[in-house]
């Protein structure tokens, strides 16, 4: 299978303060990313917040631009074409955001929201909006009204219609159901879901909420402090999590069946994340791990496969802790 | 908002009933009937709100005065509101040396008195409504321009525009189809509170002679054609004066109370989004 996105070492860092003689902070946001995602695959990308998941994906749809790295969508490096030739990419790759309400204009009708991306390539079919908006499951008679009419899983739903519009094959969602009553999340995953099943889409699922990114992700990737510390399939990362970090992402997940509630255990991490302007020399986590050792403080782990095959992460003691599984 | 519609509805039945009237007549003068007081008789002559020093009837130059004023004041609104939207846009959007520039050059405006500056200016081109126009037009963009940028700021980072960008929208396309139409309400409400300062500018400069040229008469033409009679007929004067007070002050009442509903639309249009991680 080739690989629609493959994103190689990418950083993007802020410049903070600085100027009148004081030097400036970098901020690395992004700190030295690398990943693929196959034709046709859900790749789920979850951390907490301020990791720098939402900038990742920014980064990758050409939004902000990277400070270094590559972003390779179906083997074209999006990062050294003209910027004509990345405006023709454009339509291939699409976004749909995590806020509902600041997502759709206002001021346009729903029809005209769906219609955008149509007429700014000058492909506009009245026909087509039709089709995605039945697509996503609205009628049609909803097309004249104004996005205030709606609740926040049909404003959702629009703007997957309007990602949905220029037929792309890779699909960045930042958090597409984090703003959403329960109820209506499975609605709009499960929706995503059969979208992918009939089109072939690829996505990049963003998120924090990890029974969602389960649900859907076959592949799934843990963020830290503008870094990867743990990628692999949906079940080798939820099964055996190797990274301490991802243990205990994972102890923190509520489970209703209360057999076996006397040994699992709960790991609370200490303190919160690091400033990622300053971040701890070594393995970023170290400064919450229970793991830690002098070795981390000194040597940065690779993200290199460690307890199986397709299973990377980044721990000098990566492995299976008893507590979690 | 009913005291803004009373005076409103007063100037403008005024402006708009008075010329359709039969009594109606600004530019007849009959020296033998001049500076008459309101309500009074002269033989078989009567004015209802008496005559100039020119025996011209009042009431119809206040009406045609009012039109020339609002006519003035509302072209001046339009002109400044499309010169400050499509700088505040272009300085919001682009930032940079765009918005530098622009916004250096608003507040080198802003650091010469207006009146001074419009003064200087007429002295050189010289004195009609046209240029009266343009020149208020020109001079008062600086507010919308503020507002728009600020708005535009905000706005292009919110995530229908962005979404606009990865479907391949040029910049053009984003300040068109989605900044302007979310900012032109506010630019609506900062017009309506610019429309009174312009009004009063504009008595203000016709009042020194810089403005609207006699024998067309403009409100603050009037007041001042009226002071070298204040000892003898003051209403000359005084009903101008009293034009200018209800129109400015009812534009004033209503803009002060679209901001209270706007707000409402300002607070959603400018409302910042969940930041990026």
């Amino acid at each position: 299978m080739t690989d629609m996105l493959r994103v190689t070492d990418l950083h993007k860092h802020f410049r903070l303060g600085g100027g009148f003689g004081r030097r400036a902070e970098i901020l690395r946001a992004v700190n030295g990313v690398s990943f693929s995602i196959a034709k046709g695959e859900t790749l789920g990308l979850v951390g907490e917040s301020g990791c720098g998941k939402s900038t990742l994906g920014r980064a990758i749809l050409g939004l902000q631009k990277p400070t270094s790295g590559s972003v390779e969508l179906d083997g074209k490096d999006l990062l050294a074409m003209t910027k004509a030739e990345r405006q023709r990419q454009r339509p291939r790759m699409q976004v749909v955001f995590q806020d509902p309400y600041a997502s759709l204009d206002p001021r346009m009708s729903v029809h005209d929201i769906v219609a955008e991306p149509l007429r700014i390539n000058g492909v506009y079919r009245e026909a087509r909006v039709k089709e995605m908006l039945d697509c996503v499951g609205l009628r049609p008679e909803m097309a004249d009204q104004k996005p205030a009419q709606f609740s926040g899983g049909q404003r959702q739903r629009i703007a997957i219609a309007r990602a949905l519009a220029l037929g792309p094959e890779l699909i960045i969602l930042d958090e597409p159901v984090s703003a959403l009553d329960v109820s209506i999340q499975a609605q709009v995953i499960n929706l995503l879901m059969r979208l992918q099943k009939e089109m072939g889409l690829t996505y990049l699922f963003v998120a924090h909420d990890l029974s969602v990114v389960r649900h859907i992700s076959h592949r799934v990737a843990v963020m830290y402090l503008g870094k990867i510390v743990e990628m692999g399939t949906r079940d080798q990362v939820f099964g055996a999590p190797a990274h301490p970090y991802t243990q205990s992402l994972l102890s923190a997940v509520p489970v209703p069946d209360p057999k076996g509630r006397e040994t699992r255990g709960r790991i609370v991490l200490k303190g919160d994340l690091p400033n990622p302007a300053n971040p701890p020399s070594g393995c970023a986590f170290r400064t919450r791990c229970f793991k830690a050792q002098a070795r981390c403080a000194e040597e940065v782990p690779e993200l290199v496969d460690r307890t199986a095959p397709g299973h990377a992460s980044a721990c000098h003691f990566a492995g299976i802790h008893t507590k979690v599984c | 908002m009913w005291v803004a519609s009373f005076l409103l509805s007063a100037v403008m039945l005024l402006i708009v009933v008075m010329p359709l009237l039969p009594i109606y007549d600004p530019y007849g003068q009959d020296l033998s009937y001049g500076l008459m007081a309101p309500f009074e008789h002269d033989g078989d002559k009567f004015s209802i709100l008496g005559t100039d020093f020119l025996g011209r009837d009042l009431l119809s130059r206040l009406a045609l005065a009012g039109r020339v004023s609002l006519i003035i004041a509302v072209s001046a609104v339009f002109i400044s509101l499309v010169i400050g939207v499509a700088l505040g846009l272009v300085a919001g959007f682009f930032r940079g040396i765009a918005e530098n520039l622009i916004m250096g050059f608003a507040d080198l405006q802003l650091s010469i008195p207006r009146v001074l500056l419009l003064i200087a200016v007429t002295a050189v081109v010289g004195s009609s409504v046209l240029n009266l126009t343009i020149l208020l037009g020109v001079t008062s963009w600086v507010s919308y321009g503020r507002v728009a940028r600020a708005m535009a700021m905000s706005l292009r980072e919110r995530e229908f525009v962005l979404s606009a960008v990865t479907q391949g929208a040029s910049p053009l396309w984003n300040m068109w189809k989605h900044l302007l139409p979310n900012v032109l309400p506010q630019m609506l409400i900062v017009g309506s509170f610019e429309l009174g300062q312009v009004i009063t500018l504009e008595a203000s400069l016709s009042y020194l002679g810089l403005g609207v040229q006699p024998p067309l008469p403009s409100w603050g033409l009037m007041i001042s054609e009226g002071q070298q009679y204040l000892a003898i007929n003051p209403w000359m004067s005084i009903f101008p004066g009293l034009c200018i007070f209800m129109l400015v002050a009812g534009v004033q009442f209503l803009s002060q109370r679209f901001t209270k509903e706007g707000d409402q639309d300002l607070k959603m249009a400018t409302r910042w989004s969940k930041k990026p991680a």
